[in-house]
């Protein structure tokens, strides 16, 4: 089974529209605007996994900036007071949102992965046995912010 | 009332926290548990009035940790906050005793519908 007909850009755009809504942007006023530039860069980036009934990996990534300007918001401090291991967690939690969202439009009896960590850009983590289906690319307050989806290669085969 | 307040992600506690006082319930006594061993051994020793617990967390699932309260005779209110929400997780929940099913990303006014008629 493609996860394109399952989970689709505008399903991971409203996705994110709601954790934006309840968290990161709750008055309303500086959302994520899709941009689909493909050229931008992030410097850091979290993973979930999901395997079971369709493998594949969840992949948040932002620039440094964002995801401290996140960690301020989910954490309710100022950007200045953020440290290394808020960026950490909130990378996780953000990924770990969406990736849970995910998983509930994919088949039944799929399992979730905690989330994984890098403090270095998306491109830093190679998935060799999986390619990117779908995704989208956006800016945030001027700061780059990605969501991908990345499935099994093996399993895009035998779909 | 005591609140015990189980997840792994010390941003998504903070989050539950804070939400709970946005929605108004503030003034309780709120302990934490970082994973589900954590929480299973929580929920006995510190006799909350309600658990609200994530589903993936280290040690043991949020579901574990409620099957392993009620087989233990433990009838806390328990119920789940969580980023994953499938048919089959509800019918587990719902199986277990759980009192409520929450999906992050959540808001203020959720916590308050679901929150009132336990809290007051």
């Amino acid at each position: 089974m493609s996860v394109e007909t399952v989970v689709t850009e505008d399903d991971l755009a409203e996705m994110v529209e709601q954790v934006w809504a309840s968290y990161l942007d709750p008055e309303g006023v500086n959302p994520l605007i899709p941009t689909g530039d493909d050229k931008q860069t992030t410097e850091v980036h979290s993973t979930v996994s999901i395997t079971g009934t369709w493998h594949g990996h969840l992949v948040y990534a932002s620039s440094t900036q964002a995801a401290r300007k996140a960690a301020a918001a989910f954490l309710a401090m100022e950007v200045e007071e953020v440290g290394q291991e808020d960026i950490s967690d909130v990378l996780g939690e953000l990924a770990n949102i969406v990736g849970g969202n995910v998983k509930a439009m994919l088949p039944a009896g799929c399992f979730l992965s905690l989330p994984t960590v890098v403090m270095a850009p998306d491109t830093a983590s190679y998935y060799p046995a999986a390619e990117r289906i779908s995704g989208l690319w956006g800016v945030w307050d001027g700061e780059p912010i990605s969501i991908s989806m990345w499935q099994s290669v093996k399993q895009g085969e035998t779909a | 009332m005591k609140i015990l307040i189980a997840d792994d992600s010390r941003v998504m506690r903070q989050i539950v926290t804070r939400t709970l006082r946005q929605a108004g319930f503030d003034g309780h006594d709120l302990v934490e548990a970082a994973d589900g061993q954590e929480a299973h051994d929580k929920a006995q020793s510190e006799q909350p009035d309600l658990v609200i617990s994530d589903w993936n967390m280290p040690e043991m699932t949020g579901i574990e940790v409620l099957r392993k309260l009620r087989a233990a005779g433990n009838q806390v209110k328990f119920g789940f906050v969580t980023s994953e929400c499938t048919e089959e997780m509800k019918s587990a929940a719902e199986s277990a005793g759980s009192a409520f099913f929450i999906v992050k990303p959540f808001t203020a006014e959720q916590f308050d519908e679901v929150f009132s008629p336990i809290l007051g």
